[in-house]
């Protein structure tokens, strides 16, 4: 039982960072489908650099190579103006070849070490306080409320004398930092960068920051849930249920379906911020 | 052009070259490869046109959604699971009809694997990119399964349906030289033909286009856009699925783990380059597949393929900044 929560805490983590860091960007009006490439880009960073500058100097190096994705997402969208969603699906695609071309190149080849990683319960306690955190700020905190005036009506917020863009590029740090921790602390839970290892993570947070309502709390909750699919996955793979084998992918399926049910039913009130994806 | 553009393109160019020049290879050796490596002589373009097949149908999918305002990026997961099913027609029937059922096959098995992204979108307002991603990753697993399981082939080692025989396989329809036409190639130029047609000259089309535009603006003259929205999935999941059906008759033969090298992907930025005219599928889906030939070249010289993906990211944002950057929302 212990063993089996610990499990669903692991495969909870990342997606909890990952699902706080698109709030930041989502709640702030930008439209972040570019998560999974911000955290695979993160990954790769803290796999190339931990093993050179060590373990703090890799997550440093992840956070920064984070930082500066999101925002060349932010100057995509809110300088250039493109659509979100192109923004977002080219960091995905520069992120998955960049990285899997440097890795077939002998970049990030060596495995981390023990003294190269953060020890994993500190990321642990940093996925479990951050909701708590960034609900603190965005209730308790002039930026906060700020944040979620831009995202909900950018126009209005303009007319009171706060600029949406300036909002957005502190969320989008922001972002930057959440994605930065989320890569590296997958990272140190594999020891070494393979071709794609978020596998979807990115897209699976999101659908838990929508089925959160797009509130801190709430979100965390669905991540959970999806640590908890995942968990039960690893648990029943490779064991027959009534007498019947069912193959590993079946049962790899599974988070992927819980997604797929949790946005088609559970979904309820649209709360989406209405200025989402506006200027 | 604006200053702040030439700037992008400048950054766009540099992460290229930045790229080649941090894995220590000669620039222009690797831009010549491209070129001669995906048009070179006549052979080379044969492959550049097989490379090109799937993209032209797979980009006149994801084009469809886009116009209706939906971005696709499940052609990949429909791509896969419609191959699947239908090689697993064809071996069971055989021959020609087998070929015709499989097609088929491809298609209803296509449009079924879009259509709950569809219903979601529709009537649940959850975004398509994450669903159809969601089903992507669920048809990797069970197209996997299933040719490691009930469909694998009695004389294959790896997860693989048998190889089909070669009556049940589609011929070139001609060859001059060295240069191939498949068949396959003439269907998607028809596909593309009548999308423009249905696009442009139907009512159908343009009840999809102005959903697309303007979805309120639709409703309120009356479209059904809720209907038009799971058309508009079923109908590109439905010619995505065909792609694959042709690509096992014509090119594979068989169905195996791993079938898919990232078509769908590719065909996103096949859809986008053509943004406002059908006809510029050809061109843009002639690009795509020749970066493809081309990085494969390369791959030979030791820089991995993966720049070809870089390099396509960049092109979408040079593209992008030029093209899409007036308020073009689409709510997520």
């Amino acid at each position: 039982m212990v063993d089996f929560l610990l499990q669903v805490i692991t495969m909870s983590s990342p997606l909890l960072l990952m699902a706080m860091a698109g709030y930041a960007s989502e709640r702030s009006g930008v439209i972040n489908i570019g998560l999974e490439g911000k955290m695979l880009t993160a990954c790769f960073v803290c796999a190339a650099f931990a093993p050179m500058y060590g373990a703090i100097g890799g997550v440093l190096m992840a956070i920064v190579a984070g930082i500066i994705i999101s925002l060349l997402h932010w100057s995509l969208t809110q300088v250039y103006r493109i659509d979100h969603i192109i923004s977002g699906m080219a960091i995905n695609l520069l992120a998955s070849g960049g990285t899997g071309f440097l890795e077939a190149s002998g970049y990030a080849k060596s495995t981390i070490a023990d003294s190269q990683r953060i020890p994993l319960p500190v990321y642990y306690v940093l996925a479990i306080g951050t909701p708590i955190l960034l609900f603190l700020v965005a209730n308790k905190t002039r930026f906060g409320l700020r944040h979620k005036s831009v995202g909900s009506d950018p126009d209005k917020a303009r007319l009171l004398g706060i600029n949406p863009q300036r909002v957005r590029f502190m969320a989008l740090i922001l972002t930057g930092i959440f994605s930065g921790l989320a890569g590296s602390l997958l990272v140190t839970e594999t020891s070494t960068f393979t071709k794609d290892m978020t596998s979807g993570r990115g897209y699976i947070a999101l659908a838990a920051l929508i089925l959160g309502g797009w509130r801190p709390i709430p979100a965390a909750l669905s991540c959970l849930l999806f640590g908890l699919a995942t968990a039960v996955q690893i648990q029943l793979s490779g064991k027959p249920l009534f007498g019947v084998e069912i193959p590993s992918e079946i049962w790899k399926m599974l988070p992927y379906i819980v997604t797929l049910l949790a946005l088609a039913g559970l979904l309820g009130r649209n709360r989406t911020p209405a200025g989402l994806g506006k200027h | 052009m604006r200053p702040k553009v030439i700037i992008l393109f400048i950054c766009a160019i540099a992460v290229i070259v930045v790229s080649l020049l941090i894995v220590k290879a000669d620039l222009r050796e690797a831009f010549t490869t491209i070129v001669t490596g995906s048009l070179g002589d006549m052979g080379k373009l044969s492959g550049t046109i097989k490379e090109m097949t799937p993209l032209l149908i797979l980009g006149a999918a994801v084009y469809l959604a886009l116009k209706a305002g939906l971005f696709n990026i499940g052609a990949e997961g429909q791509y896969t699971v419609g191959a699947c099913f239908a090689s697993f027609a064809m071996i069971a029937i055989g021959g020609p009809l087998g070929v015709a059922v499989g097609c088929v096959t491809g298609v209803v098995c296509g449009a079924l694997w879009a259509l709950p992204a569809g219903l979601i979108k529709a009537y649940r307002n959850g975004h398509e990119v994450i669903t159809t991603i969601m089903l992507n990753a669920i048809a990797w697993n069970l197209t996997k399964a299933m040719v490691a399981g009930p469909l694998k082939g009695k004389d294959q080692l790896t997860p693989s349906t048998s190889v089909m025989p070669a009556q049940t396989q589609l011929t070139p329809l001609f060859r001059i030289g060295n240069l191939e036409i498949p068949q396959s190639f003439v269907i998607g130029v028809v596909c593309v033909l009548v999308l423009a047609y249905w696009l442009n000259k139907t009512i159908g089309g343009y009840e999809l286009k102005a959903t697309g535009a303007n979805s309120t603006a639709a409703k309120f003259a009356g479209v059904k856009t809720k209907q038009v929205t799971i058309k508009a999935m079923l109908l590109s999941g439905g010619l995505s699925g065909l792609a694959g059906a042709l690509q096992v008759a014509q090119f594979e033969h068989r169905f195996y783990d791993g079938f898919s090298t990232g078509y769908g992907f590719d065909a996103l930025g096949v859809a986008l380059l053509a943004a406002s005219n059908p006809f510029y599928l050809f061109v843009s889906a002639f690009f795509f597949g020749a970066l493809n030939k081309g990085g494969t070249a390369l791959a030979i010289l030791g820089i991995n393929k993966g720049i070809t993906t870089v390099i396509l990211a960049a092109v979408i944002l040079m593209f992008a900044v030029v093209r899409y950057s007036k308020n073009q929302v689409n709510n997520g």
